[in-house]
């Protein structure tokens, strides 16, 4: 039993401490955007933020969530409103200039590896706003506990979309 | 109401109650040709209407599809273009698309060949009703067809116009167009007829970059996943499998109650289960009953060191027919004995695996009223209703598959299942819940199918001119398509039987010739395929073994890597340029076109390989390019690969990568550029890296580690040059060839930088190594 913090509100669930965090971000919080990929921090399809910083949820013990802010992709809109000050009704209209990119950008194929994709970009682009192509590989690559792996290869297609959510955070981002 | 009046459209049938008070539409089914076939319930009755096309009175479209997209994004692209350019209406007017599930969908068929050489399904059909709806305006309007002009859903003439919805408005039409096949093979049923097309010359809305409606909700966190399907009451299940791939049960360990108050083991046949009202349970309880859960043991596999011999010198390729091109002609060993020079080599493929970022996973539903549900994401939910039904006894009736969004599969489901199907339904029956089984990420690697290791003797006979007089190829293959269900086989339920010599199409041992031949100007050509039995699978107690599965540009890639590579060693041999050499002795435009394409974009130096830089030893990377060709599936493909190796580690970087596609039509370039770009990366992975590691008992990959694949930094700047030829009238197919292209030109790339030919894939470091030293 243990209360964690997903997407800004509070959750107290049942799962044992030992739980792996995507089983309860899934299960009991019915949450879709994280998904079950390897179950061995090797690909990345899990990735939630955790206070700002990409981890896996498929090995991430839900108590070790405990106390830290959980960002899983339904909250990036929530997080860019936060960071632009803008009003709760507006944030859920919005998406997180990341999510625009990724649609203007045509990035998914299968896109079931997009959510790590995704999480992962929040985590460079808040650090590094204006990453270069160099940048964005090494993020994807060497950066976390495995490279973001994508079966279907979209890698070009995450890599045009990051540098144009870039632009599109510096122009200020939502419409 | 009462039927008023039947009309023939160019073969279909189009029949119109009068006057209902409200709506009213028209809608497009399907008479089928054996008008006796009786239809199934929980089938789209083939003849009921609305089971293909639906016109609304709001002007509002909605299409179905038995084809699941897996991220070709063609059916929410491609399908809905070709339907609003047949009926002269808007892209946006196709409001809905109905996919995949076997209670919705008419026509069944596999996630594969979405256009269909240019005529899939849904284009005839859309045909037939732009002819039905044409009847309709001249009627109303009062004008022969003739003088009507169409375009955006109205039809217009002598000043006047009708839209289409208001045709449809307070009527019930019902237009039924003409079929063949059968519902639950791989191929579906086929429209037959031919009800005129729209010519291509007017074309508005196919070559258009239309976006993919479906990348919203999966950018967005709302589409609805496999993952995200849930039932009340619903169990949690993992597999235990055996310990090999041909180990049968001794003991079934049981569950520590103390640990896992709600865990239940099933054991059916081979087949061991755990069942739990919660995931994390299942998962640790499988463990514990795994540890204690006795198989026997078996080493019936030649594993990797013995692989090639084993396939050379120990399978029958006797009782299997040898398969000839349609090409062949002459007398290749005569002319090859007498030419100036020769090349005669062999050329080795690995077992690859399909490798689904996400594992394979299902949810069954076995009702007390004996229906089977399934909601999974499958390449061919009508074959797994088939197989389903057939593994119960039951009438495929009484199944139904639904389908949503998943990882792709790359053609490992589109005989109708990946894996975790059957197990679920097997397990929801035993337990009387809906249970999901979900596999965990090694047995996805060593429960699953794989794409076949082959290999190919080649030889070349050149003419003192250094021109090619006559090629010959015996290309050696086990069988490729293997749809039984593997929780069936583990259960001892019946299922389909496994490939061999007797069965027709896919399921065959036969090793037909999928690489069509492009230098037409060779005289002698011997093309010829010999298929075996999958390896260990008659040796294995289980009747397991590794079984293998269509896999991209299946059977083609191992074709093409022989002959790709092949000839651009024989341009070495000749002195020659190898785009120059293709050129030579190609004949025809499409593929004379497609390798000057290639060759400007690339920007390629005419010159023969090997560089004049090449070396072979060192610690400085050299670089060199290699081309290679293809014909698949309508399309025409050439990609030039430059790449920089170091000699004294045997690493390859693939640094450019140049790839030109004529389809004849484009149907949307966006969407096409994206599919290219991940097929090419998908194809430098199959080229670099991959391998399934086997030993004696089955295979060991178990991880991305152990079976690694591309990563972001190793992927080259891509090019994409897309020809639109609308003068060639039809739209080849377009996201799977570029995954063959990549081995053959890097291979060749490696030749350039180094003198040193590379026959056996994957080109992973060590054994480029140890070639360099060669």
């Amino acid at each position: 039993m243990a209360t964690i913090n997903v997407n800004g509100i509070q959750h107290e669930v049942t799962a044992s401490n030992d739980t792996p965090l995507l089983y309860v971000l899934r299960n009991e919080l019915e949450l879709s955007g994280p998904q079950f990929g390897c179950g061995i921090s090797q690909c990345g399809a899990c990735s939630v933020l955790l206070d700002g910083k990409e981890v896996r949820s498929c090995v991430l013990p839900v108590s070790a969530a405990v106390g830290k802010e959980i960002t899983t992709l339904e909250g990036l809109p929530g997080r860019w409103a936060t960071k632009k000050g803008l009003s709760k009704s507006d944030a859920e209209k919005t998406l997180h200039p990341i999510q625009r990119a990724w649609i203007e950008e045509q990035t998914p194929l299968c896109g079931f590896c997009q959510n790590g994709m995704m999480i992962k970009a929040a985590e460079l682009l808040e650090t590094n706003p204006t990453p270069s192509v160099a940048q964005i590989k090494e993020a994807f690559t060497t950066s976390g506990p495995s490279a973001h792996l994508c079966r279907c290869g979209s890698y070009t297609a995450i890599i045009d979309a990051v540098r144009r959510a870039a632009r599109l955070m510096a122009e200020g981002g939502a419409r | 109401m009462r039927e008023q009046n039947c009309v023939n459209v160019f073969g279909a049938a189009l029949t119109r109650r009068n006057f209902v008070k409200t709506g009213g539409a028209m809608l497009v089914g399907f008479g089928l040709i054996d008008a006796k076939a009786a239809p199934a319930k929980n089938s789209l009755d083939p003849t009921r209407p609305g089971s293909w096309i639906e016109i609304h009175p709001d002007n509002t479209i909605l299409i179905r599809t038995g084809k699941s997209d897996f991220g070709q994004s063609t059916a929410f692209t491609a399908y809905k273009q070709i339907v609003a350019e047949e009926l002269s209406a808007r892209f946006e007017a196709v409001t809905t698309v109905v996919m995949g599930d076997t209670d919705r969908t008419p026509d069944g068929s596999g996630a594969f060949d979405f256009l269909g050489g240019g005529m899939p399904n849904i284009r005839k059909a859309a045909a037939y009703t732009y002819q039905a709806l044409l009847d309709l305006g001249s009627q109303r309007l009062g004008v022969p067809k003739d003088r009507i002009k169409a375009a955006n859903g109205v039809f217009s003439a002598n000043g006047k116009s009708v839209t289409y919805g208001q045709l449809v408005k307070g009527q019930q039409l019902k237009l039924t167009i003409p079929v063949e096949g059968n519902l639950t093979d791989i191929g579906g049923l086929t429209v037959t007829g031919d009800p005129p097309m729209k010519p291509v010359s007017e074309y508005t809305i196919i070559g258009k970059s239309f976006r993919n409606p479906v990348i919203p909700s999966k950018v967005g966190a709302t589409e609805k996943w496999a993952t995200d399907v849930r039932l009340p009451g619903m169990m949690h299940a993992r597999m235990v499998h055996p310990k090999t791939l041909g180990s049968t049960l001794v003991s079934a360990g049981q569950v520590d109650k103390t640990r896992f108050p709600n865990a239940q083991v099933i054991v059916k046949g081979n087949l061991v289960g755990v069942v739990a009202p919660t995931e994390w349970e299942a998962i640790r309880a499988a463990q514990q009953v795994s540890n204690s859960t006795k198989w026997t043991d078996w080493k019936g596999l030649p594993g990797n060191a013995n692989l090639f011999k084993h396939l050379r010198e120990e399978c029958d390729w006797t009782s299997t027919p040898v398969t000839k091109s349609d090409k062949t002609r002459g007398d290749a060993p005569a002319a090859i004995a007498g030419a100036a020079k020769t090349l005669k080599a062999t050329y080795e493929m690995p077992f690859m695996k399909h490798a689904p970022i996400g594992p394979t996973m299902a949810l069954a539903d076995v009702r007390a009223d004996g229906t089977v549900h399934i909601y999974t994401h499958n390449q061919n939910p009508q074959a797994l209703r088939g197989e389903i039904a057939k593994m119960l006894g039951i009438s495929i009736d009484n199944v139904v598959v639904r389908v949503y969004s998943g990882p792709g599969h790359y053609g490992r489901s589109n005989g109708g299942n990946a894996g975790a199907e059957d197990e679920a339904v097997i397990l929801s029956k035993a337990v009387g819940k809906p249970v999901r089984v979900q596999w965990m990420r090694p047995e996805d690697f060593q429960w699953s199918t794989q794409s076949p290791a082959a290999y190919s003797d080649v030889e070349i006979g050149l003419d003192a001119n250094g021109k090619m007089v006559a090629y010959q190829v015996d290309h050696y293959m086990p069988a490729m398509q293997d749809d039984r269900p593997v929780g069936a086989i583990l259960a001892g339920l019946p299922t389909m039987p496994a490939p061999d010599e007797k069965q027709d199409f896919v399921q065959s041992t036969k090793n037909e010739i999928e690489d069509p031949w492009v230098y037409d100007g060779v005289a002698i050509l011997a093309e010829r395929g010999h298929g075996t039995f999958q390896i260990g699978q008659k040796a294995s107690p289980l009747a397991i073994g590794l079984r293998d599965h269509s896999m991209r540009t299946p059977g083609q890639f191992q074709q093409n890597f022989p002959r790709e590579l092949a000839v651009s060693e024989a341009a070495a041999l000749a002195g020659a340029d190898a785009i120059q050499f293709r050129i030579d002795h190609a004949r025809e435009d499409r593929v004379l076109n497609i390798l000057k394409a290639v060759r400007d974009a690339s920007g390629w130096q005419t010159r023969v390989s090997p560089a004049p830089h090449a070396t072979s030893t060192g610690s400085t990377a050299v670089r060199g390019r290699g081309v290679s060709m293809m014909f698949r599936s309508g399309t025409y493909w050439a990609c030039v690969c430059e790449i920089a190796v170091t000699p004294a580690t045997g690493a390859i970087v693939v640094e450019k990568y140049t790839i030109a596609v004529d389809p004849g039509i484009v149907v949307n370039p966006m969407q096409l550029k994206r599919q290219v770009e991940g097929g090419a990366v998908m194809g430098i992975s199959h080229a670099l890296l991959e391998e399934a590691s086997l030993d004696r008992s089955g295979i060991t990959s178990r991880d991305w580690f152990s079976y690694p694949i591309l990563k972001m930094a190793d992927v080259p700047e891509i090019k994409v040059v897309l020809l639109n030829r609308p003068e060639v009238g039809r739209y080849g197919g377009g996201s799977e060839a570029a995954n063959a292209l990549a081995a053959p030109a890097i291979a060749a790339a490696l030749l350039d930088a180094t003198g040193k030919t590379a026959r056996r894939l994957p080109l992973k470091s060590v054994y480029v190594q140890a070639l360099m030293k060669t």
